[in-house]
């Protein structure tokens, strides 16, 4: 019943796609976390227009479907001369969701750690954000890295939204051999297949670097 | 402004009429799903243990929009049925749901304390009596924010129906869009059609928050 000839045919087209949607992934993605680093400072050190800022920034990310963003950015945009790119519109939008998303956990590990190493980090002469490298960072990497890599891991997924604005990426070409072959069982199988590994892949690189991470704790 | 609005405007109740009870269905449906694969992954037979594991697994591996396609066309192709986009839509948000769902009442069932489930036992209890009587009322009480939570992920998700051609507001708005040719205007009006809903929801979810915590914290 299942034609492993077609699968085989359109493997080469569908992994073309997954190296789009992993490149927007590996680019958006480090720069949301960048973004949301900064924001997460804001919300904590900025003044109250900063402040201001970052929290409607965060509250549109966290109150609006990132297809709505998309669609915004890529057929609104252009209109006021920006963005005409679907690549650009992917990467940037990639971005900017996941900064609305990672500010909130960034926000949260470092309010986890307790105000006295702070205390004592100034205490002992650190200035702020020295103390915040080197004493406040190691120690909210436990509570940053596993919600962060499921923050990874939807937005990984979220990419394939960008079928709907022509971007070649994995779900677009799937779609592409879908309508020539009409092999639904098999394509849309083996594309979820190739999202399910690549997901469980991010999943397994999280866990491993959380154990390095944080292989200065005690183990019982 | 007001020309390019008004056909956005005329729809817009019956948009978001339809966003409401698509997601508000999906959830249900989700719940029930979630429930059964909850006793499914705690089950003592090993295969039912590990046909909830793989289809979390699944479901929160691949994107929703694969999900999406596959219940709209794979699934109705194999069997030679066609079914309509917003049954379609509704049953892939609530397959996919249910998976978080199961997992969110997971988690807090490892945090209730394990004597319940040996006095319950200890009682003559069956284990259908025990999870209906003892598990089932405790474990939604301290589920129910992070089930609010996942509300708002499967109402925001609900604009991906529109791929489908399910009618619904983020549908609304693309349609419009094409007829008028403004994207700039009918993106930030549905994206704050959007904003309003789901700020009310996340409100609303602190609130029960809240109010959990009040109540759990007397009965313990």
């Amino acid at each position: 019943m299942i034609d492993t000839d077609i699968i085989a045919e359109a493997l080469p087209l569908l992994l073309k796609g997954l190296k789009v949607t992993a490149f927007v992934a590996a680019v958006g993605i480090p720069l949301g976390l960048l973004v949301g680093t900064l924001l997460a400072y804001l919300t904590l050190v900025g003044n109250t227009a900063l402040k201001w800022f970052a929290r409607s920034y965060i509250e549109c990310v966290r109150n609006v479907p990132f297809l709505i963003i998309v669609y915004f950015a890529y057929f609104g945009l252009p209109k006021m001369g920006l963005m005409t790119d679907a690549f650009q519109v992917a990467v940037l939008t990639t971005g900017f969701y996941t900064a609305g998303y990672f500010s909130e956990l960034m926000r949260a590990a470092i309010l986890s750690v307790p105000k006295g190493q702070m205390q004592a980090a100034v205490s002992l002469g650190m200035g702020y954000w020295r103390a915040q490298r080197l004493i406040i960072f190691p120690q909210l990497l436990g509570f940053l890295i596993p919600p962060t890599t499921s923050l990874v891991v939807m937005m990984f997924k979220d990419t394939a939204i960008f079928s709907v604005i022509t971007l070649p990426e994995l779900t677009y070409q799937s779609n592409v051999v879908v309508s020539e072959s009409f092999a639904y069982i098999e394509i849309l199988g083996t594309t979820a297949l190739i999202y399910w590994v690549s997901s469980w892949f991010i999943d397994f690189a999280g866990n491993r670097f959380n154990r390095y991470a944080l292989r200065w704790k005690a183990r019982p | 402004m007001e020309q390019v609005l008004t056909p956005f405007m005329n729809g817009v109740l019956h948009a978001v009429q339809a966003t409401v009870l698509i997601s508000s269905a999906a959830c249900l449906l989700g719940i029930v799903l979630g429930i059964l694969l909850l006793l499914a992954r705690t089950s003592p037979v090993l295969a039912l243990r590990y046909l909830a594991i793989v289809y979390v697994s699944a479901m929160r591996g691949t994107p929703l929009l694969i999900q999406l396609l596959v219940v709209y066309y794979a699934i109705p192709g194999m069997l030679n049925i066609t079914i309509t986009p917003v049954f379609a839509g509704v049953v892939a948000l609530a397959m996919n749901t249910a998976a978080y769902i199961s997992e969110i009442l997971r988690g807090v069932l490892s945090s209730l304390p394990s004597g319940q489930r040996g006095a319950a036992f200890s009682l003559g209890m069956t284990r259908w009596q025990s999870w209906r009587h003892i598990i089932l009322p405790q474990i939604f009480l301290r589920a129910l924010p992070p089930l609010t939570n996942e509300f708002t992920v499967t109402f925001k998700a609900s604009s991906l129906l529109s791929i489908i051609s399910v009618s619904e507001l983020s549908s609304l708005a693309r349609n419009v869009t094409l007829q008028t040719n403004a994207p700039l205007m009918v993106f930030s009006v549905c994206a704050a059609v959007y904003f309003i809903m789901l700020f009310l929801l996340s409100s609303a979810s602190r609130r029960i928050e809240r109010q959990v915590q009040v109540r759990v914290g007397r009965h313990d």
